[in-house]
């Protein structure tokens, strides 16, 4: 049984098809990167995989750890493993950041059938957490979101995802908006939770990102469809050559 | 929870004491270089609060917050008369509707000819939970000196659809969700005796 599978998967907005049969298997322990031109339909991708109300799924299946998970909630999604790090996180003003952050651990917790964390065990798990990615005291405390850089909204998600432990992690453009050493901090947050259980798919637009996170497949995606998988040297020859071939 | 009238609360000279709103007509007058603040959980029938700024430097703030359910019909004017110069004047009310409930609001600011230099805003906003409950909220600015600062502003609507989506995409469901977020909307609004009514009503209903 595959970790994810996605089978002839044809999605949109409306009567407006994004997603045009896609295909895509990724094993336990594994990284995927989908790279792609503007439009292609990548964010989307993340997007239904996650279960944004905007999206309908038209035709297809996902599978994830053998469940059916376009019959899931977004909630019942997240606390069964899936993980997505927004390309634009949305801003909750008036929503405390630590308090969101311990009322989505102990969801989860009581989803799994573990014992809830009390504030001593919450606050000890989330300072650790939080030195090794960079998070300030003073940033747990504004709003999520709220006020943040463009950087620092990427730590933050990235910071999210170290602390809820999910299984499977979809990255959407997670280098838009980092210089080079915010990148490098994020990439080795993330690096340092690549383990055998867990996943990645890593959307994005440039090859940078992939000298960082090494993946073990890329795929081209364009107009709604997965045209082309390889390894990390298909990356390089999109670096040199651009989309053109594939349009 | 049972619900058997408004709340009501006033601050004077920094000294927070409850306020009877069981009649629904109230009037006050503040004199000068004083500052009123007027608290109100609205949960039912009309509620019609009007003040009067009748000294130079006399202030006031209306704060009410309204969460209506089922099929209730409410009514709430905030009426202020700034009838001194160099007065100043604000409204804030948010609401939260359920079901088939309807809200009617006027906010009335009147600053006469010769009550220059005063401030006077109004802001309004309302999250609908669902599709058959409605709000009308009308501003009613009466102004006729030439010198002063006044606004006005009034936002009705559903929950941010993707402000639900983050949370929810980090395990939280929908309900909890939606209780956060409103929460979020009248987070520092009211003193604490009230928002522990807000609390239970919220929990009990959305």
């Amino acid at each position: 049984m595959a970790f994810l599978e996605i089978k002839n998967l044809h999605a949109g907005i409306g009567e407006k098809e994004i997603i045009k049969g896609l295909n895509l298997t990724i094993e336990k322990g594994e990284v995927h990167a989908i790279m792609g031109p503007n439009g292609s339909g990548k964010s989307t991708l993340s997007n239904i995989i996650a279960g944004h109300p905007a999206y309908t799924v038209y035709e297809g299946s996902i599978l994830f750890k053998g469940k059916d998970l376009l019959s899931l909630s977004p909630d019942e999604r997240a606390n069964s493993g899936v993980f997505l790090a927004f390309q634009y996180p949305t801003e909750l003003p008036g929503v405390g950041t630590a308090l969101f952050l311990k009322t989505a651990l102990n969801t989860k917790r009581k989803f799994l059938g573990e014992k809830e964390l009390d504030a001593v065990q919450f606050m000890k798990r989330l300072k650790t957490r939080a030195t090794a990615l960079g998070i300030t005291d003073e940033m747990l405390k504004r709003s999520v979101n709220v006020g943040f850089s463009g950087g620092e909204k990427k730590k933050i998600e990235t910071f999210q995802m170290a602390f809820l432990e999910p299984d499977f992690c979809i990255l959407d453009e997670m280098d838009s908006g980092l210089d080079i050493d915010a990148l490098k901090v994020v990439s080795d947050g993330i690096n340092v939770m690549r383990e055998p259980h867990r996943s990645f798919l890593m959307i994005t637009h440039y090859q940078r990102l992939l000298n960082y996170i090494r993946p073990d497949v890329v795929h081209i995606m364009v107009d709604g469809r997965i045209v082309r998988s390889g390894d990390m040297s298909l990356a390089l020859y999109l670096e040199e050559k651009g989309y053109e071939d594939y349009r | 929870m049972k619900i058997t009238g408004n709340i009501g609360f006033i601050r004077k000279n920094n000294v927070l004491s409850p306020l009877d709103l069981t009649g629904g007509e109230l009037s006050f007058s503040v004199d000068q270089d004083e500052t009123i603040q007027i608290y109100c959980l609205h949960l039912i029938g009309s509620l019609n609060i009007k003040v009067q700024l009748q000294k130079e430097g006399a202030r006031c703030s209306l704060n009410c917050v309204y969460l209506s359910h089922q099929k209730t019909r409410k009514n709430l004017s905030f009426e202020v008369i700034h009838d001194e110069k160099q007065t100043s004047s604000e409204q804030i009310v948010r609401g939260i509707l359920l079901d088939q409930s309807s809200m009617n609001f006027v906010g009335t600011i009147r600053i006469p000819s010769n009550s220059q230099k005063c401030v006077g805003t109004q802001n309004h906003r309302a999250v609908l939970l669902s599709d058959e409950a409605s709000v009308s909220a009308i501003p009613e600015l009466e102004i006729y000196a030439d010198d002063v600062q006044c606004s006005h502003g009034s936002a009705v609507g559903p929950l941010d659809e993707n402000a639900l989506f983050y949370l929810q995409s980090r395990g939280i469901d929908k309900k909890h969700a939606t209780q956060i977020l409103l929460k979020a909307f009248l987070t520092d609004l009211m003193p604490n005796e009230i928002q522990t009514v807000i609390d239970e009503w919220m929990a009990e209903y959305v």
